[in-house]
């Protein structure tokens, strides 16, 4: 199930938005279309609970924190209230943390289903036993066509993926057999390379950019 | 809102003091004043510096493992908000900061015990060897009026009575 929808006239969906099998993050501020006439809420229809909030003030959300369904994984930049307020509005089972890293776009730097992670190479070692702790997943250290973003380049779930459209084939053969499923190097948003940017996806629901 | 400790110092920062510098590998220094800004620029080492925390901590003059140091550590993990334990967290923060500042007065002044002890034998040792230093004028003073001991008397009021008896 795809949805193209677009946050504020912006076709980059995946900044904004964090979705997971188990909760939803959205900025405040958006038009009330994106969040209820048939978009978030709908597509979701309450089978996931749609957190607004901020992160370290801003509405980059998605490029900020990442998870899965067991845990949330927030920068240190993050505000006390704003950890509380996701502490208080996630279901138990979510594990809040904060994460001392210096790079701070967590989203960038990680891509994450619910059993394996791949990480930025130049990650702290602290960082990836947090990560495999919190989110309780296998992690590896891998470059996307080269380039170290891993987060930015790559998308995946538990059924699939999406990777930048250059890497080669045997690059994506290897990602495939680490990761456990089927992976297709491809552009999102007519020709956009950043594929991680313009998409939400969780298992069943999947956001896109509106071209 | 959080308050922060100076980097160089350690005091608490409040909304509106101070300076914050982002070195390039991300780590934020904050500070509470240019004096322990203009400090670091210096390259000053804080535990060299003897009027901050850091230093105090370091040559054991301030107290170092507390108890109540334990409450103020930062936890990455937050708890889900309760209206009593956010209540009773916030009427015994002053608690637990008065039990530190007696603790750390009772370090100093335990401290500095053993050297006013010496001080004091060693006034008296000076007493008792070079009084002899002092001119004849004060000495003689000293000799002749020896230092009235006080001796408690028990005023038994039965007594007196007898006394204006018998008179």
């Amino acid at each position: 199930m795809a949805s193209r929808v677009k946050f504020e006239n912006s076709c980059e969906v995946g900044v904004f938005a964090r979705l997971t099998n188990a909760y939803c993050l959205v900025p405040a501020g958006a038009s009330e279309g994106f969040y209820r006439c048939g978009v978030l809420e709908g597509e979701l229809a309450g089978a996931v609970p749609v957190v607004r909030t901020s992160v370290a003030g801003t509405r980059i959300v998605g490029r900020l924190c990442v998870g899965n369904k067991r845990g949330l994984l927030l920068p240190h930049t993050a505000t006390d209230q704003e950890i509380q307020h996701l502490r208080n509005r996630l279901p138990d089972e979510v594990v809040v943390k904060c994460v001392d890293e210096r790079l701070s776009a967590l989203e960038n730097c990680i891509a994450c289903n619910d059993h394996v992670a791949l990480t930025h190479p130049d990650l702290d070692k602290e960082t990836e036993e947090v990560i495999s702790d919190v989110l309780g997943v296998e992690v590896f250290r891998q470059t996307i066509a080269g380039n170290i973003l891993v987060g930015s380049y790559c998308t995946f779930t538990n059924k699939g993926g999406l990777v930048h459209p250059q890497t080669s084939v045997e690059d994506l053969d290897e990602l495939s057999t680490l990761l456990q499923v089927p992976m297709v190097a491809g552009t999102v948003n007519r020709g956009n390379e950043v594929v991680s940017t313009d998409m939400a996806i969780n298992g069943p629901v999947r956001f896109a950019k509106k071209s | 809102m959080r308050l922060e400790n100076c980097w160089f110092c350690s005091s608490t920062i409040y909304p509106g003091h101070g300076i914050q510098f982002v070195r390039n590998d991300a780590k934020i220094f904050r500070f509470c004043r240019s004096k322990c800004h203009k400090n670091f620029k210096m390259k000053r080492n804080p535990r060299k510096v003897k009027w901050t925390k850091a230093y105090r901590q370091l040559h054991g003059k301030d107290m170092t493992q507390d108890a109540t140091f334990e409450f103020e550590r930062k936890r990455n993990r937050p708890e889900r908000y309760d209206r009593n334990l956010t209540e009773q967290t916030l009427k015994a923060i002053p608690l637990i900061i008065k039990i530190r500042h007696d603790g750390l007065e009772k370090h100093i002044s335990n401290r500095h015990k053993p050297g006013k002890r010496k001080e004091i034998q060693k006034d008296s040792k000076e007493v008792a060897q070079d009084i002899g230093m002092l001119p004849k004028k004060l000495i003689s003073n000293e000799l002749a009026n020896p230092e009235k001991t006080k001796i408690k008397v028990k005023v038994v009021q039965q007594q007196t009575e007898d006394y204006a008896m018998e008179e």
